[in-house]
């Protein structure tokens, strides 16, 4: 009876001790100060490339969400702001590229206009 | 004592397991990342030029599935699910921007070929144009050699039609001239022909004057110019003394013969066959002798005057009978012509 009722004190104690574990596992998540610092080199990087004129949604986005990264940081709420991190990068790259690719794409047109009007002048002067 | 450990925990992580399944089974944002991926995948462009991006992206889908699986935090599925979305359109934007780079590099060795094609025609025009210039100044050229040309043909024809002009003038001047000298020649001609009338008119006349004088001393016209023949009646028998009219036939031939000074005469005396030829050839010198002392003695020169004795030879009748042989006893004085000449008996 006596190891029945010592097994009934110690139960509670192993469900707290087990559920602090779980919640510091938890807790034990780092300031994700280098996905942050990632982030804001890739919007910097985007915006040298005209993100915000070629991608402006993704830029604001990108921009807000480091910011909210930032605040994240400042109420210690780490996951989070390594969440906003990540997206922020994830953001500021794809503008980068979406900037990137439209300049490309203007620049195969301006090479395609230049074509079309030469053949236009071959044709205008062979008539 | 460990079989008693191990039932809470278990308990635990069932309740656990058991509240992550509870979650709602599909997630929205989850869907359209891996809808997205579907596409990107699907599409050769971006599997071929994005090849890592898309690979990262398919990476970040499937732990954003996994903890979706595993029923972890809405948040943190949907979080992973985000950036799995971006990266797809990372992917599809790499892709894109590597196809525009791969235009460019092409289209611009076609712009190069189009624009040496388009120099290359605008040279050959330029080429085209400047020989058609040329052929312009050749044949503007050649015209204006042609013009010359015609010019100086023109002027040849001209200069020819000048000297043609010129020679025709002359022709003409030539012609007049000619028609000058001509009807010079023609009034020359004329006048002369008029001289030559005016001449013979006075030559007749002076003719028909002369007959008329001549008439009567018997001229006659013969082969040798006009003859008077004074008969024996003049002259006494056998004598040479000429008789008062017979001298007055010598009177008029004197006078015949100072009106036209540039006559001669020739005297002939002629006798009958009788008595002898020496006394007849003495008898026919005399007698013709004595006409031309008697014309002598009337003022003629004696260089005009000719006379000659042929005794009987010449009769002009029959010496047979009376009336014969006086017709042959005769004294012949022929003129001469105007220049003094008298054709001589054979």
């Amino acid at each position: 009876m006596k190891n029945s009722s010592g097994y009934k004190w110690y139960r509670p104690i192993s469900v707290i001790g087990c559920a602090a574990v779980v919640i510091v596992g938890c807790a034990s998540i780092p300031p994700p100060t280098e996905q942050i610092a990632v982030a804001k080199s890739a919007l910097a990087s985007a915006a040298s490339v005209g993100g915000s004129e070629y991608a402006s949604v993704e830029m604001s986005a990108a921009q807000e969400k480091l910011d909210r990264a930032h605040q994240a940081m400042e109420k210690e709420d780490y996951e989070n702001a390594r969440w906003l991190a990540e997206q922020a990068q994830a953001d500021a790259r794809l503008a980068e590229k979406k900037a990137q690719s439209a300049k490309a794409q203007k620049a195969a047109n301006v090479i395609q206009d230049d074509i079309r009007v030469l053949r236009e002048e071959i044709n205008r002067k062979s008539k | 004592m460990k079989k008693y450990h191990f039932l809470p925990m278990s308990l635990l992580a069932v309740a656990v397991l058991a509240a992550c399944s509870s979650l709602p089974p599909n997630n929205a944002l989850l869907d359209e990342a891996s809808n997205d991926y579907s596409k990107a995948k699907a599409s050769p462009q971006v599997t071929e030029l994005a090849a890592i991006e898309l690979k990262q992206a398919g990476d970040s889908l499937d732990k954003a599935t996994h903890a979706w699986k595993e029923r972890e935090d809405r948040a943190l599925v949907e979080h992973l699910a985000h950036v799995a979305k971006q990266q797809v359109a990372i992917a599809q934007e790499t892709a894109n921007q590597k196809a525009a780079e791969l235009a460019i590099a092409t289209s611009s060795a076609e712009r190069d070929k189009v624009r040496l094609e388009a120099r290359t025609r605008e040279a050959d025009s330029a080429q085209r144009s400047a020989e058609a210039a040329r052929q312009e100044s050749e044949a503007s050229q050649r015209k204006a050699e042609e013009s010359q040309r015609s010019a100086e043909t023109s002027q040849l024809q001209s200069e020819a039609s000048q000297r043609q002009a010129i020679a025709e003038k002359q022709a003409a001047s030539d012609a007049h001239l000619n028609t000058q000298v001509a009807r010079q020649q023609a009034q020359d001609a004329e006048n002369r022909s008029r001289q030559l009338e005016v001449q013979l008119t006075e030559s007749e006349a002076q003719l028909k004057d002369m007959e008329t004088q001549l008439k009567g001393m018997e001229a006659k016209k013969t082969d040798r110019g006009m003859v008077i023949t004074l008969s024996e009646v003049v002259f006494d028998t056998n004598k040479a003394q000429l008789k008062s009219g017979g001298m007055r036939n010598v009177q008029k031939l004197a006078d015949f013969l100072k009106k036209y000074p540039e006559r001669k005469v020739m005297i002939e005396g002629f006798t009958d066959s009788r008595g002898s030829d020496s006394h007849n050839q003495s008898l026919s010198d005399k007698r013709a002798s004595a006409v031309r002392t008697a014309l002598l003695e009337m003022g003629i020169s004696p260089e005009r005057l000719t006379s000659r004795g042929y005794g009987e030879s010449f009769p002009v009748a029959s010496n047979d009978n009376a009336a014969g042989r006086q017709m042959n006893r005769r004294v012949e004085i022929i003129i001469s012509d105007n220049s003094g000449n008298i054709t001589p008996r054979e």
